[in-house]
């Protein structure tokens, strides 16, 4: 038989049925659609969780003190009888390919400027933490790179913080109370937002060792690093470790490199827009079924046909290609509108709720048409056969 | 028609394409289990988070230092503040007929050693007796830190159950002495496996009384409160109770959080819910897939049948009635499903929870009323155009065809 042949025959049988080929492709698109539909739905909070995270760089290490524990946040980080400080923050400074570190010591307090007040998180940092955290200065400067033990009681105003306490007055060189401790505001951030719902715009910047007198603590709660963009974070994370360890004398500290982190995380996210994937899938299993059924009542249906076919000469083989082609062409036809619908839902969703967070996952989409013509393929495996092993004789004497 | 012969009629039907019977049964068996298995799942993770909450202690309430008026932001957990949070803070609260007891908490970490030379670093927690009661932990052997007055620094403490192990393998523990950090405690007691928890982890912890740990970390700010209240009505009066009394404390300012139990759970278990209903939703898009099919192998039945239905309206069968014929064949179909998948779905929620026992999954009732019910309603909805086919067939030409 000639491809044209088939493709007339195989066309023929599914056009001359139109409502059947309709509702079996409707299965198969549903269940594409979901897929298509879900894995937008995972692919999108990954590329908005990712965002979040990379907006403070992707060459950043932090050092926390304190083993890891398995969940969470290790009791040092509040307290310790081995303290992580800033003189192990400058001794960092020194390892080759470090360019800046930043000792960060967050609390919570009251700042008053006259009669205003606010209760807000108090983040104490060095001077590199724009480069460090990628925040720009709105006006005035950022402080100044004055010693850890000894800076000079300056704050720089996180934007929000800035508005809830002057308006629109100018706050540079005005006097705040954080705490009982009096400071003077040199500077105001840009907008930052929130970062997973930690809000930076509504925070006070104040020099760390300022920060460590005003919360009456030793240490500091972590020491942000920035290498050179190029160099290897496991690199730069083994020397950080030995000055380190030379300094302490043993492993009383943890350090996680960004890229450890960003990756854990995304595989994490991944593995859950896998998930989600293959739950979607379910709905095209059960569609894979419906091919199943349609091609088993048309093989038959169409028993004398296959009989005359094969008595006239056609091959085994040419009678389970003509139905493997006819579900094939059912499961790819079925992909194309469910990958078409599903696409044309995430535009829409991307018109009207830009913030919304869906993004196609490409390799999804085309996953999802193969897996759908693939369906197709085996879910007529088991009729086709059938049609095949027919005996030519009994098939025609079928009707 | 009898109702025993619609039914005899269907069955017959079904019974004699018993190769696309199956396969659609298969199709709606999938969706419902499918279905089934999911929101077993949910379930089972909705109630394994909740019952680790519930272990943690009931009518619950944690005072945080420090406040922040950041909307919607989160609360400040790590707890630094310029005015100290302090034991008497705590014990000032007890006053109130409101408050049963409340446990002040110092937490850090240090090395715990002992005198064979073995040493791990561990979260430690510095608290008073009342922890015991109020976060319902066991003992394994000995007692906890014994009541006493909270500001004195008795050397005594108490290991996690892994902890335990590590330091002491098989040998007692309790009697021993250990050091923390520079100190030199006895061990009075150690608890039981606490098994995998959310937040703290007991097992690999050291709970010294709070004064020592304030020694210890050279720190008078408690980390955290924990507070039981009377009785759940309490609750918020409690809360009231402790704004109030810090406040006139802290010369008129109110520089603490106070987070219930309570309400975390109840976030927690409302996001799982919605979870567990969204798993279900996607799922049952399946259900709404395997509908289309019945309806398509209706519709193939219908045509296949033609001649019958045409001869039963020669002999005066009413629409009604081939209507009805067609209509509990489908319902027939999605019902034989549902029994199949209600049977695979329940087989694996128990494999499950037998190959899992401390995850307890469990099949939520509304999940098998909803499986069931879309099941049929499927059935009986994607029936109703074949049905209407058939019943619309002209009985000459339905005849006259073969």
């Amino acid at each position: 038989m000639r491809t044209l042949d088939i493709a007339q025959l195989t066309l023929g049988a599914i056009a001359s049925h139109r409502l059947r080929s309709v509702l079996t492709v409707l299965g198969i698109a549903v269940g594409i659609a979901a897929v298509v539909l879900l894995t937008a739905l995972g692919e999108g909070v990954r590329q908005f969780v990712m965002g979040e995270f990379t907006q403070f760089g992707t060459n950043i290490i932090a050092v926390t003190p304190g083993k890891t524990s398995t969940f969470g946040v290790s009791g040092a980080t509040i307290s310790s009888v081995r303290h992580l400080t800033t003189d192990d923050a400058v001794a960092l400074l020194r390892v080759n390919s470090v360019q800046a570190v930043v000792p960060v010591v967050q609390g919570n307090a009251r700042v008053k400027f006259g009669q205003k007040q606010r209760r807000t998180t108090i983040i104490g940092v060095g001077s590199d933490m724009p480069k460090v955290w990628q925040m720009d200065v709105a006006g005035g400067s950022f402080l100044p790179n004055d010693p850890f033990e000894s800076s000079r009681s300056f704050a720089v105003l996180g934007s929000r913080m800035r508005t809830e306490l002057f308006g629109s007055a100018n706050p540079l060189g005005s006097r705040i109370q954080i705490g009982g401790d009096r400071f003077r505001v040199i500077g105001v951030m840009e907008s930052k937002g929130q970062m997973l719902g930690f809000d930076l715009d509504d925070t006070v910047f104040v020099p760390t060792g300022k920060a460590t007198e005003l919360f009456n603590r030793e240490g500091v709660m972590e020491i942000d690093v920035i290498y050179r963009e190029h160099d290897s974070a496991e690199n730069v994370a083994q020397a950080l470790k030995n000055v380190l360890l030379a300094r302490h004398g043993q492993e009383d500290f943890t350090i996680k490199t960004q890229e450890q982190m960003l990756s854990v995380l995304d595989s994490i996210l991944e593995l859950l827009t896998l998930g989600v994937g293959a739950i979607g899938g379910i709905s095209l299993l059960v569609g894979a079924v419906g091919i199943t059924t349609i091609m088993t009542i048309a093989v038959a249906e169409r028993t004398s046909e296959i009989g005359l076919l094969r008595a006239i000469g056609a091959p085994r083989s040419q009678i389970s290609v003509l139905f493997l082609v006819e579900s094939a062409i059912l499961g790819a036809w079925g992909g194309l509108i469910g990958i078409g619908g599903a696409i044309a839902l995430v535009q829409i969703v991307q018109l009207l709720l830009p913030s919304f967070p869906v993004a196609l996952a490409w390799v999804y989409v085309a996953g999802a048409f193969v897996m759908a013509s693939v369906i197709g393929l085996v879910a007529g495996l088991m009729p086709a056969l059938k049609a095949a092993k027919m005996n030519p004789v009994d098939a025609l004497r079928a009707e | 028609m009898r109702k025993r012969d619609i039914f005899e009629f269907a069955l017959g039907a079904l019974a004699s394409n018993w190769r696309r019977t199956g396969l659609i049964a298969l199709a709606t068996a999938i969706g419902v289990s499918s279905v089934l298995l999911l929101t077993a799942l949910g379930e089972g993770a909705n109630r394994y988070v909740l019952g680790q909450f519930e272990s943690l202690g009931t009518n619950l309430l944690i005072v945080l230092p420090g406040r922040s008026e950041t909307v919607g932001g989160p609360p400040p957990l790590l707890g630094e503040t310029p005015r100290d949070l302090t034991v008497d803070d705590a014990y000032a609260l007890i006053k109130d007929a409101s408050i049963r007891q409340v446990a002040p908490v110092i937490i850090g970490s240090a090395p715990v050693s002992t005198a064979d030379g073995l040493e791990r670093e561990v979260n430690v927690f510095g608290t008073t007796n009342e922890l015991l009661e109020i976060q319902r932990l066991g003992m394994e052997k000995g007692v906890f830190i014994p009541p006493s007055d909270p500001r004195r620094a008795s050397s005594v403490c108490v290991l996690g159950f892994e902890l335990a192990r590590e330091l002491f393998g098989t040998d007692i523990a309790v009697g021993k002495w250990v050091r923390v950090g520079n100190r030199r405690f006895r061990v009075v007691g150690s608890l039981a496996d606490s098994g995998v928890t959310v937040g703290i982890d007991f097992n690999d912890i050291a709970i010294i009384p709070v004064a020592s740990a304030a020694a210890l970390f050279n720190r008078q700010s408690l980390f955290r409160i924990l507070v039981e209240a009377a009785s759940e009505n309490d609750l918020v009066h409690a809360e009231q109770v402790i704004h109030q009394v810090i406040a006139s404390r802290h010369e008129g300012e109110d520089d603490v959080t106070v987070i219930a139990q309570d309400t975390v759970v109840e976030t927690l278990d409302r996001v799982l819910t919605t979870l567990t209903l969204g798993v279900g939703a996607i799922s049952a898009i399946s259900l709404a897939v395997a509908g289309v099919l019945i309806m398509n192998v209706m519709l193939v039945s219908v045509t296949q049948r033609r001649a019958e239905i045409g001869l039963m309206k020669a002999l005066g069968a009413r629409l009604i009635d081939i209507r009805q014929l067609f209509l509990v064949e489908a319902f027939m179909l999605a019902v034989l499903g549902a029994i199949v998948g209600l049977v695979v779905g329940t087989t694996g929620a128990t494999v499950l929870a037998k190959v899992y026992p401390k995850f307890p999954i469990a099949i939520p009732l509304w999940s098998f009323v909803v499986a069931v019910m879309v099941a049929m309603i499927c059935g009986v909805v994607f029936g109703v155009l074949p049905a209407r086919r058939a019943a619309a067939l002209n009985p000459i030409d339905a005849l006259s065809k073969h």
